[in-house]
């Protein structure tokens, strides 16, 4: 079994270790803004529109992305 | 119209109606509540998210409770109240007690089913049994058993209950990647067989036993719920978790709906379904389905009698924090730069816990200090806030001297390491800044294979340590901060040195 997976955060692919999670993809692609969504700056969201926890799990493909929180 | 004549109308209506072939209580359409959470990692005391609320407290068990039985009471022959997943491990007050303040408050609840989820798994299957033992309702997997196929002691594979005459099925599943997130000792024994492939069987099973509705009570995530809906028939309903995904309105996949109720309590799904009780099948569901949000704002009502088991247990915390865990003959002192006894001491336990060979903690994930003398609980989580958990991997000499090399570079806070030695010489150019390292004695070998333990931070780059992303052969382990303090236990009183891990020449 491959150890990563491929996700896609803003657009921009990376890979992580398999089990990983929405925070270590934020880390992965930039501390900042896993930062600012710890600082309630930023929100995440799936490919549906639906918003996803920190902590929340990764599914091989997954697309993210970061929006602004009003 | 005249009064007469509006009289007349509806007599006749009424003789019409009374006189229907369609007798009342034969209307197909019988409507069910579906009350549901997912992954409230022990959040059972109101918190701050600022993405939702910037001014007021969110979430809270007995804010949530209270949204329970407001909608409880609006269909209380109809309503099923369900959990998909990751309960108890995440926070403190759940943690110390090992899920005991969560379980009361679900009894109290009384909630139906709860699916098994991943972290469900995080304390050993002691602790897990003890938690399933408490409960006043079943814990479902139907794709967990043991090597022999039969299901983890105490738990089923699905349950059929019982509302307005509806018999409904729900069948439990569990993420197949909880075979290797999860700490190999709590699961080595267990098989987690792929949903896709056990659940037609059991979908069959339940079906023959009368079941008119087949909710799936899943911990799988949002995209792999999809994926479920989409491969496998018969699924009326599919109740998820572990993706921690605020799904605000069903989800139609085919002739299935998929909800999921966020994360830690913040939200209640509820999925009003109407049910053709002549076609035995769910044919849609009423328009204020989605979720509820869970707001401890000023002036926000709440259950009293959760009210009362959550300050209960947090009255207890308090007293746990300045629980002594350990001793030191010495003062912990931490740096960002140089050596630190206490980074020592941590990656000290890191090893022990995991049989690596090497370990390295960024300095940054270490936030205190601690004087001589007794250490208690609160201290070693000042010390390590973060709830990082261990991560093994091979790495190369190579990659390892990569590693080495960038630390030398002060371009952010160094590594701390055990099971190894390395000497810089600061004067020469970088990249060759390394003089020499030491693995137990012996030189680094560039083409060697060496087992490696660091956090999920470094695992994933943090602190731009890219290489630590190349690791092969990954296992998890436990989180930091309890490997630490499982050390403390073992050996205090500790007296870590600065022994000449790290040694700068020329700085």
């Amino acid at each position: 079994m491959n150890d990563h997976i491929t996700i896609f955060v803003n657009g921009i692919r990376i890979r992580i270790y398999r089990g990983m999670k929405v925070k270590h993809a934020l880390i992965a692609r930039d501390y900042l803004l896993y930062a600012a969504a710890l600082e309630g700056r930023l929100a995440v969201y799936d490919d549906s529109g639906f918003r996803v926890g920190l902590e929340g799990a990764l599914h091989d493909g997954a697309r993210i992305t970061t929006r602004e929180v009003a | 119209m005249n009064r007469f004549v509006r009289l007349s109308a509806l007599i006749t209506l009424a003789f019409l109606l009374i006189c229907s072939p369609f007798p009342s209580h034969a209307s197909p359409a019988v409507s069910l509540t579906i009350l549901h959470v997912n992954d409230l990692h022990g959040y059972i005391l109101p918190f701050e998210d600022k993405t939702l609320d910037p001014d007021s407290l969110s979430g809270g068990a007995a804010y949530l409770a209270q949204i329970i039985e407001r909608e409880r009471f609006k269909n209380p022959e109809g309503t099923l109240l369900l959990a998909a997943g990751d309960m108890f491990q995440g926070t403190p007050i759940s943690n110390i007690f090992r899920g005991r303040p969560v379980i009361e408050i679900m009894n109290l609840l009384r909630f139906e089913a709860m699916a098994i989820g991943n972290h469900e798994f995080d304390w050993g299957r002691d602790a897990l049994a003890e938690l399933i033992a408490t409960a006043n309702f079943p814990f479902l997997s139907a794709n967990i058993t043991d090597t022999q196929g039969r299901p983890i002691q105490g738990t089923r594979p699905y349950v059929i209950l019982t509302r307005k005459n509806v018999r409904i099925a729900i069948i439990g599943v569990t993420t197949t990647e909880t075979a290797y997130t999860t700490k190999p000792a709590n699961v080595s024994d267990l098989v987690f067989s792929h949903p896709e492939k056990i659940l037609p069987d059991v979908i069959s099973e339940v079906r023959s036993q009368g079941a008119g509705l087949v909710i799936i009570l899943s911990h799988l995530g949002f995209d792999a719920d999809r994926e479920l809906a989409a491969k496998v028939r018969g699924i009326d309903v599919i109740v998820g978790g572990h993706s921690h995904t605020a799904v605000t309105r069903p989800v139609n996949v085919g002739e299935t709906l998929v909800v999921q109720a966020g994360y830690y309590g913040l939200y209640l799904g509820v999925l009003e379904l109407k049910y053709d009780t002549s076609t035995g099948k769910a044919v849609g569901y009423g328009r204020d389905s989605g979720l509820r949000r869970v707001s401890a704002a000023p002036g926000s009502l709440f259950d009293e009698d959760v009210s009362r088991i959550v300050e209960k247990y947090h009255r207890q915390i308090k007293a746990e924090y300045s629980r002594i865990v350990g001793s030191t003959s010495v003062d912990l002192t931490k740096s960002p730069d140089r050596e630190s006894n206490i980074g020592n001491l941590i990656c000290d336990s890191m090893i022990e816990a995991t049989g690596a060979n090497i370990a390295f903690q960024n300095s940054g994930g270490i936030r205190s200090d601690i004087s001589k003398g007794d250490i208690t609980l609160e201290e070693a989580f000042d010390l390590l806030p973060f709830d990082n958990t261990l991560v093994v991997m091979d790495l190369t000499g190579h990659q390892i001297l990569q590693l080495l090399e960038q630390n030398a570079g002060g371009e952010q806070k160094i590594l701390q390491v055990a099971g190894l030695k390395v000497e810089y010489d600061l004067s020469r150019p970088p990249g060759a800044r390394v003089l020499r390292v030491l693995v137990a004695e012996d030189p680094l070998r560039d083409t060697q294979v060496y087992r490696v333990v660091t956090n999920d931070f470094l695992a994933v780059g943090g602190d731009r340590f890219d290489t630590f992303t190349q690791g092969t052969n990954i296992v998890y382990g436990d989180p930091l901060r309890d490997v630490f303090i499982h050390y403390l236990s073992k050996h205090s009183p500790v007296r870590p040195e600065i022994d000449g891990r790290i040694i700068f020449l020329n700085p």
